[in-house]
């Protein structure tokens, strides 16, 4: 519990009750709730101010997504964690906001364990996966290993990754993984966030590289 | 259009008839030159020589501002049109005056000679096939009164006129009906586009007042748990409804395999796919949702009511694996091999029959404490041979 009192969150919705009752049920889980924030411009401001450890983040924010807002805060605030909280499922979204700099996602419907487990993962630097999202990311090294372009260098998963990745989606817990592979747990945990990482540093790099090309590569700011 | 935005205007805008006119224009241009040349030849026996050479500089004005006329659409109109027929006939008409006796008989082309077909093309192109049809019947007609006799030559006049002012009517119709068609299209697809984004936001919303309402009631317990529950079941259904895209197959009949998968998900069944389509032959495409679906209510039937499921679709490029995995008791050693041998219809022989008529090939993992998990290879059309 002292550990946990320690980690800060900020909750950004658009949906007043969810907002406010996923903050309340941190809170009385001994999470302190620094912040809220109703759209992602707001969310991306806040949480410069207030630098959470762990935001919890909405993806259908309208105009300006969730998905901008996660790539904007995990960009600008290396020490924040983004767990993508969404109710409508494990779309391309998800894999976009991911990419983008998630550190996982969790169905609106998970109980309060589950998400108190989420969060504390998160904060410790795991990676927080459903089953469907294990899927969405093996889909997205598989097509990226499809498409013909030699001009960059695609991330590519290791057996071993791939291995691990696959019995995610099957659904199986890092335990049960563990005990299948015969690896520790915390090698299977390890796995599972290389496979994040390297989607994401790809993710930059592409973005860097669109930047340079079309001119967009000016001072950045800060 | 201007309610439209998203609707490319240029198809609605531009007028679809727009290439016929410029054929028009370039019709014009070149029967102009003919009647130039045969002015020229023949000038120097003419009645009168200076009305042929008026009436043929006539014919220069009234084609430049014809040509210019119909290059715009502001000009293609039936005062330009009806204007050109009968400018096109009144010359014709002065072909008496300038051709000499001796020139009828030699079947000397008359002043206007192909010039004068012209009319019947625009009012084609402006009015459809009838129009069309009857401006050549005008032409024809004002060509065998000028030639005072029906001779073969006249008669084919008057038939090449009138099909030509009804082919091209025809063709103008046409193109006109495509557009509409086009533009029609265009905006029920723009309509449907944003009725869908309607229609996200507002499933989003009802998706997070479910999950709230299931959470909060399963913390309260009693008869507020069963709510939760209900709404649960709700929520689930309308995420898989939401993921499950509309379909869409390819012209050769291929067919996204995930849309049919999302929609088997409920709290206990977990569906995973990729981001993009998962492209298959329609036929294989509803084979595999039903042998999914098969080995689900296997899991139902056998694996108990709180075991859960998990549905893996991958996409490898020459081949697509489906694996269905639950968390249940699993099938002990031996009884698959037992339900075959006692001749029940067994779960393994229809799914097994299934996989072998795609040409895939099916692996079973299973025993007592394992849960059980299928995992279906299906192979893609042109590496056959793999298989």
């Amino acid at each position: 519990m002292d550990e946990q009192k320690t980690i800060s969150v900020m909750v950004v919705d658009d949906h007043p009750l969810w907002r406010d009752g996923v903050a309340r049920d941190l809170a009385e889980r001994g999470f302190r709730v620094v912040a809220t924030a109703p759209d992602a411009p707001a969310a991306v401001r806040i949480a410069r101010a207030v630098r959470p450890d762990v935001v919890l983040m909405d993806l259908n924010l309208g105009e300006l997504s969730g998905v901008d807002a996660t790539a904007m805060i995990t960009g600008e605030l290396p020490e924040t964690r983004v767990l993508v909280l969404s109710a409508s499922g494990e779309h391309s979204d998800v894999l976009e906001a991911v990419k983008a700099g998630a550190s996982g996602y969790l169905v609106k419907s998970a109980s309060a364990e589950e998400l108190v487990d989420a969060v504390n993962r998160t904060a410790a630097g795991d990676a927080v996966f459903t089953a469907g999202l294990a899927g969405l990311v093996l889909g997205e090294y598989r097509r990226m290993a499809a498409t013909p372009d030699e001009a960059v260098d695609k991330p590519q998963l290791t057996d071993r990754e791939t291995e691990v990745l696959r019995l995610v989606a099957k659904g199986l817990t890092a335990r049960q993984i563990a005990n299948r592979l015969v690896i520790s747990h915390r090698t299977v945990e390890n796995h599972v966030q290389s496979t994040l990482r390297k989607l994401q540093l790809h993710n930059r790099v592409e973005l860097a590289r669109y930047a340079i090309e079309h001119g967009l590569d000016a001072e950045p700011e800060v | 259009m201007r309610e439209m935005p998203t609707v490319p205007g240029m198809v609605a805008r531009d007028d679809p008839v727009a290439p016929l006119w410029r054929g028009t224009v370039a019709l014009r241009v070149v029967t102009f030159l003919f009647a130039a040349v045969n002015v020229t030849i023949h000038s120097d026996e003419y009645l009168r020589p200076w009305l042929g050479w008026t009436v043929l500089g006539v014919m220069g004005l009234w084609s430049a501002f014809t040509v210019r006329s119909y290059s715009a659409e502001r000009g293609r109109n039936w005062w330009v049109v009806g204007s050109d027929l009968a400018v096109a006939c009144g010359l014709m008409s002065l072909s008496p005056f300038i051709l000499t006796d001796e020139q009828y008989l030699r079947l000397v082309p008359l002043v206007t000679t192909i010039w004068a077909c012209e009319p019947a093309v625009a009012v084609g192109a402006l009015g459809g096939q009838v129009a069309g049809a009857l401006a050549g019947g005008v032409l024809g007609l004002s060509t065998y009164l000028n030639r005072g006799e029906m001779t073969v030559d006249v008669v084919r006049d008057v038939v090449l006129l009138v099909g030509a002012g009804f082919v091209v009517g025809m063709a103008s119709t046409t193109a006109r009906r495509t557009a509409v068609r086009l533009a029609r299209a265009l905006r029920t697809e723009a309509a449907t586009a944003e009725r869908e984004r309607l229609a996200r936001s507002i499933h989003d919303g009802v998706l997070q007042v479910l999950a709230r309402v299931r959470k909060r009631g399963l913390e309260l317990g009693g008869e507020a748990a069963e709510l939760a529950e209900l709404a649960g079941e709700q929520e689930v259904a309308l995420r898989s409804l939401v993921a499950a895209a509309p379909e869409e197959s390819t012209v050769d009949g291929e067919a996204d395999l995930r849309p049919a998968l999302q929609l088997l998900a409920t709290r206990r069944f977990e569906v995973s796919t990729p981001a993009t389509r998962v492209l298959l032959p329609a036929a294989a495409v509803a084979e595999l949702a039903s042998l999914v679906r098969e080995a689900l209510s296997n899991v139902d039937e056998h694996a108990g009511e709180d075991a859960r499921a998990w549905v893996l679709l991958e996409d490898l490029g020459d081949e697509v694996v489906l694996s269905v995995r639950d968390d249940g008791p699993g099938i002990p050693e031996g009884r698959i091999e037992d339900a075959a041998a006692e001749g029940r219809m067994g779960i393994a022989k229809s799914i097994r029959g299934r996989v072998a008529a795609l040409g895939g090939a099916l692996e079973l993992q299973t025993g007592p404490g394992e849960g059980t998990e299928w995992e279906v290879r299906v192979f893609r059309a042109g590496d056959g041979g793999a298989g």
